[in-house]
């Protein structure tokens, strides 16, 4: 028993370690408005802020499509629709009722999301295998459907413009440095909540029969009741990206929820590594500045020809390109190679740290 | 419930399994009593391990019942079974991969505990005392299995035969009147297999039922207050083990006929 304690403490330990490690990365984020503001904007000719906090908003979809994909194994291919939902339960409520509050819109969204993918995941996920794919690929396109075809509710293809701004507290979230704050406030949250439910007994059995249904059910996991909470928790993590995504964009029109959406996603959670939290936020920041990198490189390589500089129109190509070379050459990840360099980078530095006091010692004789 | 008194933890009556016209397990009725250990023999595809899955709620008898503690269990989920306090492992080994051996355990005190998602998401005071007990709970059992010192380790980085015992333990954590044991000696060696024959007679001193499908004739033989022996999905035999071992009808299903004397 004596050596159980020794470890339970051992384990304590490695907790600690994991919220510094959530401390240093929340600061790291948090600080980037406060230096990107010094780099001129016609050096690198795109705005830093503005790219992260949509980076931040796709985060909150992907963390959670990671919990679904990642941790209970199953595919989702609709969640578009449910940043879709998201963004237009903001934008018809607050441009319907002038002075409805954005955040309760938010919410809104979120809880119809959570009813939808309960109604589509309770049956489906009863089954073993995949077939919540299949389904969320019909839902995803149901959905796109609706928001550029019912256009007494969503304005169809012109889209819901002058959406007004986020109020928290009196505070008008009308800058793009405001909104930062609140998408990856937001952002943190959700990740501080997935990494304590993924340490705990939910998270055990999530990852259970991600390895082995029948072992889990075995061990006495209702296995179709955790994959549905799983599913339902990635559609409200994506309805209150999607929520977000309208109060930053003020316009939401349908292609923002089109099929390729659902495929962004997925880019990310695979770019940044399935399984891994902090994975989902590296492959959304990675992804989302792509776009932005590649229309700079004109600028930034005026001497190259421009069939070169100029692929802007095949960016879609170039998550296709992504999803197939992660999944060969890296399926875990690029979390998972800053995970593993950052912790051979530490043990270089002891070595030479160890080599240094070596030579002190022998200096000393 | 059978009123045959408060002895008989689990009764399984005419249980049938149709795969198409194959009958894999045919009729198959017997009761094994609180505080047993029961060995289930028979040549390879005799339907034992489909026998297990008919139990333990994983597949669905064509017709039959199975009572466990008086309560019908046929129709009921896996997990539900074993919440019960009927537990099974498998023959082929099922570890979760990507988790600690602790970890492993600890999935294992899934239907003892109730933390949710939420109360675990936001850490409240609950979930983590909780947790604690899991942990302390789940160590005890790797103590007392000798795993102790690989509680950190992958699970799946183990060697075959702690893998086994990780098996066990997943199992005993959730606490079980009954255990259902799936070959747990397949692929141990001599030694290993005569510390698992120690470890079962604790179990079952700690007044766990036993029931265990085995090829190992030492261990089955050893162990077994009664043994049940299967063959083409019926029971051609049944009654303590020297009985079962001298059953002409056993020696043929596993020998063939003709060469009846032949038993060593």
């Amino acid at each position: 028993m004596k050596q159980s304690v020794e470890k339970s403490k051992v384990k304590a330990k490695r907790c600690e370690n994991k919220y510094k490690n959530f401390a240093i990365a929340s600061v790291l984020i948090l600080i980037v408005p406060l230096w990107a503001r010094f780099i001129p904007g016609n050096l690198i000719h795109m705005d830093i802020v503005n790219v992260m906090a949509l980076a931040g908003i796709y985060s909150c979809a992907v963390i959670g499509l990671n919990l679904l994909i990642g941790y209970a194994g199953q595919i989702s291919l609709g969640h578009a629709a449910f940043f879709g939902i998201g963004a237009y339960s903001v934008a018809i409520l607050s441009t319907r009722y002038p002075g409805f509050p954005a955040w309760l819109g938010i919410i809104i969204g979120a809880i119809i999301s959570c009813a939808i993918s309960w109604i589509v995941g309770k049956p489906v996920l009863k089954l073993k295998g995949h077939y919540l794919a299949m389904a969320t690929l019909g839902l995803g396109e149901i959905g796109f459907i609706f928001f550029r075809e019912a256009t007494g509710i969503t304005k169809g293809t012109v889209g819901i413009i002058a959406i007004p701004p986020l109020s928290i507290f009196g505070i008008v979230i009308d800058s793009d440095f405001k909104i930062f704050y609140v998408v990856w406030i937001t952002v943190l949250l959700l990740m501080l909540f997935s990494m304590n439910l993924i340490k705990s007994r939910f998270g055990r059995a999530l990852r259970a029969l991600h390895s082995s249904e029948i072992a889990a059910e075995a061990a006495g996991v209702n296995t179709s009741k955790y994959k549905t909470v799983v599913f339902v928790m990635s559609a409200v993590f994506t309805a209150v990206g999607g929520g977000l995504f309208a109060v930053f964009q003020r316009y939401v029109n349908p292609e923002s929820f089109h099929f390729s959406v659902s495929i962004l996603f997925i880019t990310m959670v695979v770019v940044g590594g399935l399984g891994n939290l902090w994975g989902a936020v590296i492959g959304s920041i990675i992804i989302t500045f792509l776009p932005s990198i590649i229309s700079a490189l004109p600028y930034w390589f005026p001497f190259m020809p421009e069939s070169l500089t100029n692929f802007g129109n095949y960016t879609l190509v170039l998550y296709g390109i992504l999803l197939i070379v992660f999944m060969i050459f890296m399926p875990k990840g690029i979390a998972y190679a800053l995970e593993i360099s950052y912790s051979s980078a530490l043990r270089g530095m002891k070595r030479i740290r160890d080599r240094i006091s070596a030579m002190r010692y022998t200096k000393r004789k | 419930m059978s009123g045959n008194g408060n002895n008989e933890l689990l009764k399984v009556e005419h249980v049938t399994k149709l795969f198409g016209g194959l009958a894999a397990v045919n009729d198959v009725s017997f009761t094994v009593n609180s505080g047993e250990i029961k060995g289930l023999i028979g040549p390879n595809g005799a339907g034992k391990t489909t026998l297990f899955d008919l139990i333990t709620g994983i597949q669905r008898p064509t017709s039959g019942k199975v009572y466990f503690k008086g309560i019908d269990v046929v129709g009921m989920r896996p997990d539900e079974i074993t919440s019960l306090g009927m537990v099974r492992t498998f023959q082929t080994i099922k570890i979760f991969e990507g988790m600690s051996v602790i970890e492993n355990v600890m999935v294992g005190r899934h239907s003892r505990t109730r933390t949710g998602l939420f109360s675990s998401g936001f850490l409240l005071p609950r979930s983590r005392k909780e947790e604690l007990e899991t942990f302390e709970h789940s160590m005890r059992i790797l103590e007392m299995l000798g795993l102790e010192t690989r509680a950190f380790d992958a699970g799946t980085n183990l060697p075959y035969g702690q893998q086994r015992l990780l098996e066990l333990a997943r199992a005993l954590a959730c606490e079980p009147e009954m255990l259902l044991l799936d070959e747990p000696a397949a692929g141990l060696n001599p030694y290993e297999t005569q510390e698992l024959t120690q470890l079962l007679e604790r179990i079952k001193s700690d007044g766990v039922t036993l029931l265990v499908v085995e090829h190992n004739m030492g261990l089955v033989m050893n162990i077994s207050d009664e043994v049940i022996v299967l063959d083409y999905g019926e029971i051609i035999a049944r009654g303590a083990p020297e009985e079962v071992q001298n059953d002409p009808k056993v020696i043929e299903a596993y020998l063939g006929s003709g060469i009846g004397n032949a038993k060593g």
